[in-house]
Parts: structure tokens; C-alpha cells; sequence
């Protein structure tokens, strides 16, 4: 996923530095992807997973 | 677009180290280095990460996504010089956004904060909609037209000072620390988004950065105009440490302070409105 967020980004760019696609497009695709890109990164280079746990609900 | 996006969500980190920093130094502590909320950001990024049990999965991830979403928006909102109303609409956005970092992990401290939110929602969202004043005078709430306005007449901020005190109360329920910030006081624990954590806690913390940056950036234009990009970030380096001093020596009020001070601004705000639109 991470690959595939930053390569629809890199693309977005080059598309609207060559005029292909409208300034308000390549925005809106950031919108959608920097999200996804930031999760998916820090989701590829974190720890390993542990077992899910039960937050602090009070005694 | 994307280096300069990159640039602001660290900037914008870099400013709420800075703003720890001060508040450290103006209470005679050392205080953590002005990179902490860049590295606290990192480290995040590198933990082990899974979802709580008693969460639900769907709205637990999903509302990281809408928080770092809404702020990209923003800021290419204020680049582009769009509505004002827009901007009140992302901040509105990022209220219920709020809502459901609290509600979504099932924990009793998250759900508080995702209460108090809502609470305070009602007493933010009329003082920012108070700076709409200024659209006595640019005839518009374009933020392209509020800054061509000022090129002609000269700064909003000695035009309508009461709408900037209006717009820099709502940053400052924003700013860690601050007196309005009660949906993340201590007794619960880190309040919306205490569970959280690792890998989602560092989406946050990019979308804190952004906030930090649009909402800053947003004050300096509406009310003192286009700068040139240095002076643009050293307008924002004194507006934060103006919070800082606020944040510092004031003590964080009880939620029913808190929303009640708002409201009585938030009156007074609304009479200083219409007698813009009396006099303007």
C-alpha cells in the first residue's frame, strides 16, 4: 500500500507539472492519498504487531 | 505542492516544540528541545500498533485518515486563497472528527474527550464565525479577496481588531496547554486520542502539525496580509510565542468555565458584529 500511495502521488505531480491534469485535481488526489500514505508507511516500518488488549475501562 | 505539504507538517511540529519550549522556560523548567514533536512523531511511527479490543476497527483507523485528510485540504484551501467558509467548515469537520477519536476505542477517558468536544464545539464554532465581520469590509469571505483588500487599506488586524482577538481565541483552544483545551486536561489522561497510539498516534501527530501550520498561517493572512514566505514563517514563529505566554500563566479552566467564557466573548463578539454592520 505504501508503494502504491506514494507512486499515485509521484504520478499526480508529474501529471500537473506537465499540465495533464488541473491544479484542483492533483489536490483533491493528495487529499484522498496523503492520508493512506502517511498509515500505510508507519504501518510498513513499525515493531512487530502484539495481541490486541482491553483499554483501562475503570474498576 | 508536495515538498511545500512535507515542509508544513514539520514546521507546523516544529512550532508546538517551540511552544513547549517557551511555556518550559517561561515556568523556570528546562523544558524538551524544540525538535521534540518531530521526534515524538517518529518514534510513534516506529511502535508496535494494533487496535484495541473494545474498539471499533472501522471508525478507529479511519478517522486518523479523515484528521490528516481534512487539514491537506485545508492548507491547499489557504495556498489557493479560497473561502473562509470553507475553512470553518474543515474546522467543524475536525470537531466531530474529535467526537469520534473518543468514541471509536471504547475507553471511558476517549469518550470523555470526545464529549468534551462536542461541548466546546458549541461555544467555538460562534466565535469563529464572529470573524465573518470582516466581510463588512472585503465584501467577501474569499481569502483571495481579504488580502487584496489589505494590499489597499491596509492590515485587518487595526481595521476589525475585535475579529482577530475572535479568530485567535479559536486558535487558542487549538494550542496544547491552553486554558480552553479541555479535551485534552490531564484527568483524562490524553482525553480523544488516549488509545491511540503507535502508528495512528503519529497520524495525529502529522495532522497536529498541519493544524498548527494552516491555522497559523490563516491568522497572518486574513489579518495582516500576503507576506513574502520568510516573513510569512517569522509572523508565525511570534504568533506562537504569543500563545505560549497565554498557555504559560494561565491556568486550564473546567469544562463549564471554559464553555461558558467562550459564549460571553462569543456575545460580545456578536454585538460587535452587528455594530460593524450598523456603522460599516
Amino acid at each position: 500500500m505504501v508503494w502504491i500511495s506514494a507512486g499515485v502521488g509521484i504520478a499526480a505531480w508529474l501529471l500537473s507539472l506537465e499540465g495533464i491534469i488541473p491544479l484542483w485535481a492533483y489536490e483533491a488526489v493528495l487529499v484522498a492519498d496523503v492520508p493512506i500514505f502517511v498509515l500505510s508507511l508507519g504501518l510498513w516500518w513499525m515493531a512487530r504487531e502484539n495481541e490486541p488488549d482491553i483499554p483501562f475501562i475503570g474498576y | 505542492m508536495i515538498p511545500y505539504l512535507i515542509f508544513a507538517i514539520f514546521f507546523g511540529l516544529l512550532l508546538l516544540g517551540l511552544h513547549r519550549k517557551v511555556i518550559a522556560r517561561i515556568q523556570q523548567r528546562p523544558g524538551p528541545p524544540v525538535w521534540q514533536e518531530i521526534l515524538h512523531m517518529l518514534k510513534f511511527s516506529f511502535k508496535s500498533t494494533w487496535i484495541p479490543r473494545t474498539a471499533s476497527d472501522t471508525l478507529f483507523v479511519a478517522v486518523v485518515l479523515i484528521a490528516i485528510g481534512i487539514w491537506t485540504a485545508a492548507f491547499f484551501v489557504v495556498l489557493a486563497g479560497g473561502s473562509l467558509l470553507i475553512l470553518f467548515g474543515i474546522y467543524m469537520l475536525h470537531k466531530v472528527v474529535e467526537h469520534g477519536f473518543g468514541l471509536s476505542s471504547g475507553s471511558p477517558y476517549g469518550k470523555f474527550g470526545g464529549v468534551r468536544s462536542v461541548i466546546s464545539a458549541a461555544s467555538e464554532i460562534p466565535l469563529f464565525v464572529s470573524v465573518a465581520g470582516i466581510a463588512f469590509f472585503t465584501k467577501s469571505l474569499d481569502i483571495t479577496d481579504i488580502i487584496d483588500y489589505q494590499a489597499v487599506h491596509g492590515p485587518l488586524l487595526w481595521i476589525v481588531p475585535l475579529s482577530a482577538v475572535a479568530m485567535y481565541l479559536v486558535i487558542l483552544t487549538k494550542m496544547p496547554f491552553g486554558p480552553f483545551s479541555i479535551v485534552e486536561s490531564k484527568e483524562l489522561v490524553s482525553g480523544y486520542k488516549t488509545e491511540h497510539f503507535g502508528v495512528w498516534r503519529a497520524g495525529l501527530e502529522v495532522c497536529n502539525g498541519l493544524k498548527t501550520y494552516v491555522l497559523l498561517m490563516a491568522f497572518v493572512v486574513i489579518f495582516i496580509g500576503a507576506l513574502p514566505f520568510w516573513w510569512l514563517l517569522l509572523a508565525m514563529v511570534v504568533l506562537i510565542i504569543t500563545y505560549s505566554f497565554v498557555c504559560a500563566l494561565t491556568p486550564m479552566l473546567a469544562p463549564f468555565d471554559s464553555v461558558t467564557l467562550q459564549t460571553l466573548i462569543t456575545v460580545v463578539m456578536l454585538g460587535y458584529v452587528a455594530w460593524l454592520g450598523w456603522f460599516a
